[in-house]
């Protein structure tokens, strides 16, 4: 029984950085192509831009909703107090989500307010991924809590400079994902554009993410303890040298001009980072206090849950990979309005 | 101007807020995903390309109104993290699992085919096409599902108990079919479907009113005409055993429905009140008009009462509904828009019967048509009104005689919590106001009837062309 109370909730947290990272990677392309499409040129190439996204922006953001309904039913712990805690990054997501959401629609559909609902589209993104960047800080930064558990911080908490430098190194690597996809999307005059973008957005991820890295031993007693000790320094040596080996090989493929490499080298160096992460914050859910066991919701809600939703997984990545493939290929015009 | 430093009734005010809004778009995408099954169906059982018309054309709505319910919908879920951890922390092992089924199971695969249903029309064989439709219309009907297994699980919770209040499951399945659940799934997927048919067959009447398509539009009131005959009547049905299951569950939110004060006791026949003044303070009705004899046939189809009908006096204030007025009235509102719905329906029928929905006579049918212009809107206030009965009627319960709503709230300062209400209230404005501009945009351009058939494999099988007339090569005595 011991044993279960100990590999249930490590199971979901497991299911849990799956849907996650499922959410930022994809999510983290399109919110990064809202945020280039502020620098679009005109309106035919932001015409593309958005078409690139038409089929697939509810898919993705519906991890979201999977995280938080996750997140909810396996940890209801963590999602109260890390919501409480977050409440003004959440909100701030939350509306930058629906503004996103709301030009989408209406834009399809307007005539002489298309400039408008363009302007909000990519503020929208800019202030989802701005809010979802604080939340990263704010966890990354420790959350305060009572002995329950109990968020007992102020509103602003999750505001410092070490939040603000996640939260723009985020949007930077959003920026670099969208700057990838749309370099495989897209061809001739735009796709250039993007080469140089993504080459930039590497740049700038690459440094903050250095940033991070280095300051994090630095600043945090209790981290540098954890990511000293053997065999875990390991891993947490490795994975700075194989994340600067791959922004290396991304800039090299963005160099030759491939197409779809440059996407995967930015998947791969997704991939690292949020093992990093992960790695530093396990077994915590709400550092620096409470555990995955102690915000776990009981063994027979995670087990009925496993059931429920484990087996539907692969479903789910089927279809949505499915999805992917039947609207592969570049897209060279928007969509015809009937 | 108490409230405004007072956190739980703002967070209250702003979980209102946000569901009345959010429920104006679902409750059309739900429903109108079944026509769009029915439609595309019948194109391709037919291979009348008006169908597939249909088909195309009422998707434009649904995609619009599909994107706002996603937008509106996003602060639904975080909302019960942000300004109720409390509740959170509470119920999470049983009402966080069954949100979290409704993202993996429902809204997920609704999602995940909208795509193909909406773009891929000349990248997938028709049938293929079909069944993501039909994947869209499933998700969106398990979204209800589940939705409405959280929701009733809160009105009458089962399966466990409240231990250090913390609730602890001991039978899931029981949890799941709690004593409101089936009612409560029945009436919602009915009050969906019964909505959306009715906003299409207004949307119809409205082009058939204007000699706009009058033909292609008599075609989509048929469909709807002959969806609602069966579901207007059975929505009535549904909705008296729900009331039924109050009576018997939740007789504080009974009294209120009925802004009963007295207790009526066992064996009786009272009168049951049609429109009455209910005063919160002085604990009874200012006026009040009365049928006689009728609340025994209306909660139990009897004369006399087997159970007594319990007042709201029997509660102390705090343990007893507020706002009886706002439940009272809503509940007549609900039912009263029931009873006409289905009535409309009957009416059309009746003249569809006698022939007068032939393409040339329809456009004649003005009071019918008018009819249906009227009810486009009907649905959506019913299916507010519903919710408003369920829950504040539910007060000042969150888990009905378990949890108290007011200590439910997270300890948020009062600005901050005004702060996010007033930027969703801007926002939910700028949403309804974009949807009925927008939307009002699509209905105003009309359908594009030139739109060519999907350009796909087993093109052929689609379009029936007309047989090309071969002249006769053989001399003229050898023909016959």
């Amino acid at each position: 029984m011991e044993a279960l109370e100990h590999f249930l909730p490590q199971v979901w947290f497991v299911i849990l950085g799956l849907f996650l990272f499922l959410y930022v990677t994809l999510d983290g392309f399109d919110l990064g192509v809202g945020i280039l499409s502020l620098t679009a040129s005109n309106e035919e190439s932001r015409s593309i831009l958005m078409t690139s996204l038409g089929n697939i922006w509810d898919a993705n953001e519906t991890w979201l909703v999977l995280v938080g309904g996750t997140l909810f039913g396996a940890f209801p712990l963590a999602y109260a107090t890390v919501l409480h805690a977050l409440y003004i990054p959440v909100s701030l997501m939350v509306g930058g989500l629906i503004l996103r959401a709301i030009a989408f629609e209406f834009r399809e559909n307007s005539v002489r307010s298309k400039q408008l609902w363009n302007i909000a589209f990519g503020a929208g993104s800019f202030m989802a991924a701005l809010g979802q960047g604080f939340a990263v800080g704010t966890v990354f930064e420790g959350i305060t809590v009572d002995t329950a558990g109990h968020f007992v911080g102020g509103v602003w908490d999750w505001l410092s400079w070490k939040s603000v430098l996640v939260a723009l190194t985020l949007i930077q690597g959003y920026v670099l994902i969208g700057s990838t996809y749309l370099v495989m999307k897209t061809t001739g005059a735009l796709q250039q554009t993007h080469y140089k973008t993504a080459k930039l957005a590497a740049v700038t991820t690459f440094l903050g993410a250095v940033f991070i890295t280095v300051s994090t031993p630095v600043l945090y007693e209790q981290m540098r303890d954890r990511m000293f000790d053997p065999p875990l320094f390991y891993f947490f040596a490795a994975i700075p040298l194989l994340g600067s080996l791959f922004v290396a090989l991304l800039l090299q493929s963005l160099g030759k001009e491939q197409e779809r490499m440059p996407f995967v080298w930015t998947v791969l160096i997704f991939l690292l980072s949020f093992l990093g992460l992960g790695l530093i914050i396990f077994p915590y859910i709400i550092p620096p206090q409470v555990t995955i066991y102690q915000a776990a919701a009981s063994p027979s809600a995670l087990v009925f849950m496993i059931i429920f939703i484990g087996f539907l997984i692969p479903i789910m990545l089927f279809y949505n990979i499915y999805n992917y493939v039947v609207f592969r290929g570049k897209i060279t015009q928007a969509h015809e309005s009937d | 101007m108490d409230f405004l430093s007072d956190t739980v009734v703002l967070s209250r005010m702003q979980f209102a807020l946000t569901a009345i809004f959010h429920m104006l778009w679902p409750v059309l995408s739900t429903g109108m995903a079944i026509y769009l099954v029915v439609v595309e169906g019948l194109w391709l059982k037919t291979r009348n390309r008006d169908y597939y018309l249909h088909a195309r054309f009422w998707a434009k709505l649904y995609v619009l109104n599909f994107g706002i319910g996603v937008a509106s919908g996003l602060p639904m879920e975080f909302q019960f993290g942000t300004n109720w951890a409390p509740f959170s922390e509470a119920v999470g092992d049983f009402f966080g699992s069954i949100l979290g089924f409704e993202g993996a199971m429902a809204f997920m695969l609704e999602a995940g085919f909208l795509g193909i249903m909406l773009f891929g029309w000349d990248r997938v064989p028709p049938l293929v096409h079909w069944l993501a439709t039909i994947m869209v219309a499933f998700g969106a009907n398990l979204s209800t599902f589940w939705i409405l297994t959280a929701n009733s699980w809160l009105q009458t919770p089962a399966g466990g108990e409240f231990i250090g209040g913390k609730f602890i499951v001991s039978d899931y399945f029981q949890a799941i079919l709690n004593p409101f659940m089936l009612n409560s799934f029945l009436h919602m997927f009915f009050a969906t479907l019964e909505t959306s048919l009715f906003v299409i067959g207004g949307i119809s009447a409205w082009y058939i009113l204007n000699h706009r398509h009058p033909d292609f539009f008599g075609r989509s009131l048929k469909v709807v005409l002959a969806v609602a005959f069966v579901v207007a009547p059975l929505q009535i049905f549904i909705g008296h055993l729900s009331a039924e299951q109050v009576y018997h569950y939740q007789p504080s939110k009974l009294a209120a429905m009925e802004a009963q004060w007295d207790t009526i006791p066992a064996g009786s026949s009272p009168a049951w009140s049609l429109v009455a003044l209910p005063n919160d303070q002085k604990e009874r009705n200012e006026w009040e008009v009365k049928v006689p004899g009728m609340l025994s046939y209306l909660l139990e189809l009897k004369p006399t009462l087997s159970e007594p009908v319990q007042g709201l006096n029997e509660w102390e204030p705090q343990d007893r509904p507020h706002m009886v007025g706002l439940i009272y009235y809503s509940f007549r509102i609900m039912s009263g828009i029931g009873v006409f719905l289905a009535g409309l329906m009957g009416f059309s029928l009746w003249r569809w019967l006698r022939g007068k929905l032939t393409a040339e006579t329809i456009v004649d049918q003005k009071l019918m048509l008018w009819g249906w212009l009227l009810a486009a809107p009907m649905g959506y206030v019913a299916v507010e009104c519903g919710w408003i009965v369920r829950c504040v009627g539910r007060q000042p319960w969150t888990v009905y005689g378990e949890l108290r709503t007011a200590d439910m709230a997270t300890p948020l300062p009062a600005p901050e919590v005004l702060t996010s209400l007033v930027g969703f209230a801007g926002m939910y404005s700028l949403l309804f106001v974009g949807a009925l501009y927008f939307g009002s945009r699509i209905i105003r351009k009309g359908p594009n009837l030139e739109l060519p058939l999907p350009q796909v494999i087993g093109k052929d099988s689609l379009e029936v062309e007309p047989m090309q007339h071969q002249p006769d090569q053989r001399p003229i005595e050898t023909q016959q």
